[in-house]
């Protein structure tokens, strides 16, 4: 049964974002498999450069106006529903992102889809599409299928590679701007001072225990590997205690419960009311020097040794890999 | 000024979670029940939004669920809600029925605003508030970390990849709630009393004359074994090795 | 600590089934007598209500006893501080108010009874109490002493410390392993069946709080303590209190309540009239104490939050906080059962602490290991006896233990000590 895939694009009005790469990645090998076709819709004020961008990989539809300059989803919405009916497309994929949460559900929600989130696998089989996504935050991986059709995707870009596709054109998507809502005010965005995210809503921590003897040691260790993996900082409540680290970063029985994807213990011992706060992890590592810690208890993998000597090689290695 | 605050009951997934025998969903029977912890931060803006108004605010949670749900939504009441609606069936409803559910409720409650959590930690959809506004043409802010109402508008700070976005929208509309909006409060003793007294309405969900047609349909589940064996290495490479290609998690 | 499948170890001279304080205690003190000893935990060391205790000390208790056990335990504690590096015991000092005559005149036996043994304890007057507690509300108090030498022993380092004293003597424990069941055999303690296959010893010690009732059962002999369970909250330091780190821990008998600093917040306790109680046979197999959380809309953490606020007005429900939730054992006169039972030689129980295990248990441990080791001890145990029951047929039903643990519980505060009734 043939596809016609449309792929969701982000930008930053310059450049597509990697993200939606990985999730052309997929739009393309499923039109592929399925005998269908794939397309691109690109969305914003003056995109000259990322429609072109864009149709080097796939047939790319610009919906071009002033009145798409910021990303509203009442306004973004009304605009992707039109070009999924007027064009008939039955699989709709974009990287998730708080954008494609935002709009895309709200584009499904107006055609009246079927709608999975998160997607992490995807396997098509006698042209239907078994998605993999995880529920129960991140605890089990669910196999399941969308029952009607248009299906709408956001998947993890982390999960998918990008493909090379075709070199096609573009074609203009007519916005009848008199039609769109005006019932949201846009006023800006401010980037946050921590670029450190939620601790109990990060993918990655990494947390700290008595083997830093300062606030410096820690950030130089615990901070920095974090920033590198663009994860939340977690600490023990021994360095809460002594005034190390703040009480916010405190992940414990009495601090915060956390069950990321990667937790990373680092010189912590794993006292067992420490273990209360991350025991449900879903990868644990721990690097200490002490043999029999019970962080080690938790832990799938680990390494007995000096935090001093191996969190700075683990922090040289890791950016080494992100350049 | 009416406030609809829609709740989902939910396993308390700080749990260990386990994979039922037929492999098609999880184990429950000995999991706790709470409010999803994202609808319990809505109910409690909405009380703080009700407690700082000059004009008298209502606040109305929804629950759709079997009589069980009956515990959480006095749970609601006892934070400080004034009543509950209970939407009663044994039916697990999607976030797509959901919305329609809710639309129907909407309808009849004519609320100001419907505030309700960003997702509910047992499917993790993020869609049920975004399908609820598509249907109804209200505008929505997801993912809010902040929100103040003046003047028939919602002004709200959402929390997205890019940072913190301001929006104003006019009301009514269908706001997300987002973790860092507020730390929701426990029942007091006095409200727990009150609580006893103030209505639930149930509604049988075939009362409302709604189609339920599922978008979703899962297939199985599976868990990665929870018994941990430590395996030490002696390098950073070693680990990052295993990290990477085993672990899959970097 | 190894998994029972790599374990070189399948049995020992004594077999200590539950790792929280009271078997890791009397498992340190029975090795550094030069028996083998192998410790068999169902999750991680301290997991249950030893890593979730409040760990108030306060020495001065109802009998010169008690007292001295604690007094005792205290040494210990010192020595394993020498011993392992940790900072175990906060000496904060400890104050106990009265807001009537009746809990005044409380603190004054108290008091005399704190001379007589020359126990240090002073009269403390009322007005210099807003100064050393800012946070504590004080108008109402008509009478306070202090105990400058109590504090708390932080549960988290006392399990470690016992986890390190203990393998340094060479004790071997076994964790992530269920105990199913005690064998038996000719009416003798001979070992336990686990999860994962069978380990032998001459002596068998069931050290595991809530579930020793449980496993008394599995086993074919009958332990009266019961599953009860108890609150408490810790506030987040905020700008307008922070609670400094030697701030007295405070028993607030009249409000049911006890205080002590906890991380620059605080921490208040409840023994509530009419606790929350469990059956553990209801329980899954894997319970995880360390992950129990309460309802939002729990009636004694609603009373908790009502009676905390008594005495700390700046506390409420939506005061930035966290509750935490946990199970203790306790026993129809909230003393533990420490030795044998006549109907099966060989084991020994050491459970129901009622609320005090963390304190209570390095005297325990050497109290346990002189029973083991020579049946005979020289601390005055006539209230802690396990057998103290045994005769007692009603105490056989567990309605009725049930009944009278959470009475028990119930009495803690709410009674008047050393009142004749």
């Amino acid at each position: 049964m043939s596809k016609n895939v449309l792929i969701l694009a982000e930008h930053d009005d310059q450049s597509l974002k990697a993200a939606s790469l990985s999730a052309f990645g997929l739009g393309y090998r499923i039109s592929v498999e399925c005998e269908g076709t794939f397309q691109i819709l690109v969305l914003g004020n003056n995109v000259g450069d990322v429609a072109s961008e864009a149709s080097g990989l796939a047939p790319t539809l610009v919906a071009d106006s002033p009145k798409l300059e910021q990303p509203i989803a009442d306004v973004h919405a009304k605009v992707i529903a039109q070009v999924i009916e007027k064009n008939q497309f039955d699989t709709i994929i974009a990287a998730s992102s708080t954008y494609s949460k935002d709009v895309l559900s709200r584009a499904c929600g107006i055609v009246g889809g079927a709608m999975a989130s998160d997607v992490i696998g995807c396997e098509v089989k006698d042209g239907d599409l078994i998605l993999e996504r995880p529920l129960y935050a991140g605890s089990v991986t669910a196999k399941c299928r969308l029952l009607s059709d248009p299906k709408f995707l956001t998947v993890r870009a982390s999960a998918f590679e990008p493909a090379e596709g075709v070199e096609a054109g573009t074609s203009t998507v007519e916005v009848d701007e008199a039609s769109l809502p005006d019932r949201v005010e846009y006023h800006g965005v401010e980037t946050k001072a921590s670029a450190r995210p939620d601790l109990t809503e990060a993918k990655i921590v990494v947390s700290g225990g008595r083997a830093f003897k300062t606030t410096e040691d820690f950030e130089g260790h615990v901070g920095a590997l974090a920033d590198a993996l663009e994860a939340a900082a977690g600490s023990s409540r021994a360095l809460v205690d002594a005034g190390i680290t703040p009480n916010e970063l405190q992940v414990g029985q009495t601090g915060k419960v956390v069950a990321p994807e990667l937790y990373i213990a680092l010189g912590l011992s794993g006292a067992v009311q420490h273990l209360a706060g991350m025991k449900n992890s879903k990868v644990i590592v721990a690097i200490n020097k002490d043999a029999e810690a019970p962080i080690f208890e938790v832990s799938d993998y680990g390494i007995v040794g000096d935090v001093y000597k191996l969190v700075p090689e683990l922090l040289d290695k890791v950016k080494a890999t992100q350049t | 000024m009416k406030i609809l605050v829609p709740t989902k009951r939910v396993p308390d997934t700080d749990q260990k979670i386990k994979v039922s025998s037929d492999g098609t969903g999880v184990q429950t029977n000995t999991l706790p029940f709470i409010i999803n912890p994202f609808d319990a931060i809505a109910l409690e803006e909405a009380l703080r939004i009700q407690e700082g108004a000059s004009d008298e605010v209502e606040v109305i949670t929804v629950g759709i669920g079997n009589d069980e749900y009956e515990k959480e939504l006095r749970a609601g009441l006892a934070m400080g809600a004034d009543r509950a609606i209970h939407v009663s069936t044994d039916e697990l409803l999607d976030p797509w029925n959901v919305s329609k559910v809710l639309k129907v409720i909407v309808e009849k409650e004519a609320p100001d605003l419907v505030l309700m959590g960003k997702q509910a930690v047992d499917d993790d959809s993020n869609q049920a508030g975004q399908f609820l506004a598509a249907q109804l043409d209200w505008p929505q802010a997801t993912f809010i970390s902040k929100i103040e109402l003046a003047d028939s508008k919602a002004n709200v700070e959402r929390e997205t990849d890019l940072g913190i976005e301001k929006l104003s929208l006019n009301l009514p509309a269908v706001i997300t709630a987002d973790l860092r909006l507020n730390e929701p409060r426990y029942a007091s003793l006095p409200n727990i009393m009150k609580a006893k007294k103030k209505p639930i309405d149930s509604i049988p969900l075939t009362d409302l004359g709604i189609e339920i047609e599922p978008k979703i349909e899962i297939i199985s589940v599976e868990a990665p074994s929870s018994i941990r064996s430590c395996k030490k290495v002696e390098t950073v490479d070693e680990l990052l090795t295993l990290l990477r290609d085993e672990a899959k998690v970097l | 600590m190894t998994s029972a499948d790599q374990s070189p170890v399948r049995g020992a001279d004594v077999i200590i089934i539950g790792g929280g304080v009271a078997g890791l205690s009397t498992a340190w003190q029975l090795k550094k007598r030069g028996l083998s000893v192998l410790v068999i935990e169902r999750q991680q060391l301290g997991n249950g209500s030893s890593g979730r205790a409040a760990g108030l000390l306060g020495q001065l208790r109802g009998t010169k006893a008690a007292t001295k056990m604690l007094m005792d335990g205290l040494q210990v504690v010192y020595d394993l501080e020498k011993q392992t590096g940790l900072e175990i015991f906060v000496q904060t000092g400890s104050i106990r108010i009265a807001e009537t005559e009746e809990r005044s005149q409380e603190i004054r036996r108290l008091v005399d009874m704190g001379r007589s043994i020359r126990f240090p304890i002073v009269d403390l007057e009322i007005d210099k109490l807003q100064e050393r507690l800012p946070y504590m509300k004080v108008d109402d108090i008509i009478d306070a002493c202090f105990c400058p030498t109590d504090g708390h022993i932080q549960p988290a380092e006392l399990v470690q410390a016992y986890v390190k004293a203990g393998r340094a003597e060479g004790v071997q424990y076994i964790t992530n392993c269920r105990v199913e069941k005690i064998l038996v055999e000719g009416g003798k303690g001979v070992g336990v069946q686990t999860a994962q296959g069978e380990f032998r010893a001459d002596f068998i010690v069931n050290s595991t709080g809530p579930w020793s009732y449980y496993l008394a059962d599995l086993s074919g002999t009958s332990l009266p303590t019961a599953a009860i369970g108890h609150y408490y909250l810790t506030t987040r330091p905020t700008d307008k209190v922070h609670v400094g780190k030697r701030s007295p821990a405070v028993r607030n008998r009249h409000h049911r309540i006890y205080s002590r600093p906890e991380s620059g917040g605080l921490i208040v306790g409840m023994y509530e009239a009419e606790p929350d109680e469990y059956n553990i046979e209801d329980l899954p197999h894997d319970f995880d104490m360390s992950l129990m959380k309460a309802a939002r809309d729990n009636y004694n953490v609603a009373l908790l939050i009502h009676q905390a606020q008594q005495r700390f007005p700046w506390i409420n429900e939506r005061t930035p906080m966290t509750i935490t939730s946990g199970i203790m054992t306790f026993t129809p006169d909230g003393k533990p059962f420490c030795g044998k039972l006549p109907d099966v030689e060989g084991l020994y129980h050491c459970a129901g602490f009622s609320g005090h295990g963390i304190v209570q248990s390095p005297a325990i441990g050497t109290i346990m290991s002189d029973l083991i080791t020579r049946g005979e001890t020289e601390y005055n145990i006539s209230e802690i006896e396990a057998d103290r029951y045994f005769e007692l047929p009603e105490l056989r039903d567990r309605v009725e233990v049930k009944a009278r643990c959470a009475d028990m519980y119930g009495r803690y505060y709410g009674q008047i000590e050393g009142q004749s009734s």
